[in-house]
């Protein structure tokens, strides 16, 4: 016998042991804790870190960085509302201006500029650069964006743009 | 042996007990990812829906007699 198995006499069959009451209430903890969750959800007054505020007075344009910066095909992230309002800027291969807010809309991630698409690492969820939708892996709502814009050799943001829908993405 | 009535009264327990965590799971997943796109609005329901699945999960826990039994 193994001297560690002198040192710890389990038995290994009746350790395994455990009663149908005792598994249901383990799931009853973990059901409860879900709507704890849910419930902490309701009660909390602001947003979420990195979610869409609707009630909060409009910030102004931020100057995100030199133009020149910003090279097609490449990102630069940025915070706009407030430091926790963590935000991305795209400048497509074709020399567009993307932003968007790097929340994922599954599960709350950061998405991340691939090169071409928007990818969120956690759950391999995938967004369009051109209007945020989702096109792989579990999102199903759009990102939030933001309209950027180059004026005088900078790189402005100057606020969010509304929600895209998909009778909108279609006409 | 062919299993008694109260057998498969646990046995439907736990199956419901297992379906209902994961409707709470999709359910919580679901409404935050509505929350993380600015629509608070499910949440009321949603708290209502899960509150009460919660409550049926814990009557089930402490209250069915079957659960102790051993087969
Ligand atoms: S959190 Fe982004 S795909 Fe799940």
């Amino acid at each position: 016998m193994p001297h560690w198995k002198k040192s710890f006499p389990v038995d290994l069959a009746e350790e395994g042991h455990f009663s149908r009451r005792e598994f249901v209430r383990f799931l009853a903890m973990v059901s409860a804790g879900f709507t704890a969750g849910i419930g902490y959800l309701a009660l909390r007054k602001q947003p979420l870190a990195g979610a869409p505020d609707s009630v909060a007075a409009p910030v102004g344009p931020l100057r995100v960085c030199p133009a020149s910066e910003l090279a097609p095909g490449n990102s630069r992230l940025f915070t706009y509302r407030d430091d926790r309002d963590r935000c991305i800027l795209v400048r497509t291969r074709q020399g567009t201006l993307k932003a968007y807010r790097q929340t994922c809309t599954h599960l709350g991630c950061s998405v991340r500029w691939d090169g071409q698409r928007l990818e969120c690492p956690c759950h391999h969820g995938y967004f369009e650069v051109d209007r945020g939708f989702p096109v792989q892996g579990p999102p199903t709502r759009p990102l939030s964006a933001l309209a950027a814009v180059e004026q005088d050799g900078f790189i402005w943001v100057i606020g969010d743009l509304p929600k895209p829908t998909l009778s909108q993405e279609k006409s | 042996m062919i299993p008694g009535p109260k057998s498969q009264l646990t046995t439907a327990a736990l199956v419901a007990v297992i379906l209902i965590i994961v409707i709470q799971l999709y359910l919580f997943e679901t409404v935050l990812a509505a929350v993380l796109d600015g629509q608070r609005s499910v949440l009321p329901g949603a708290l209502a829906v899960s509150a009460v699945l919660s409550i049926v999960v814990l009557l089930i826990a402490l209250k069915l007699p079957s659960l102790d039994r051993h087969y």
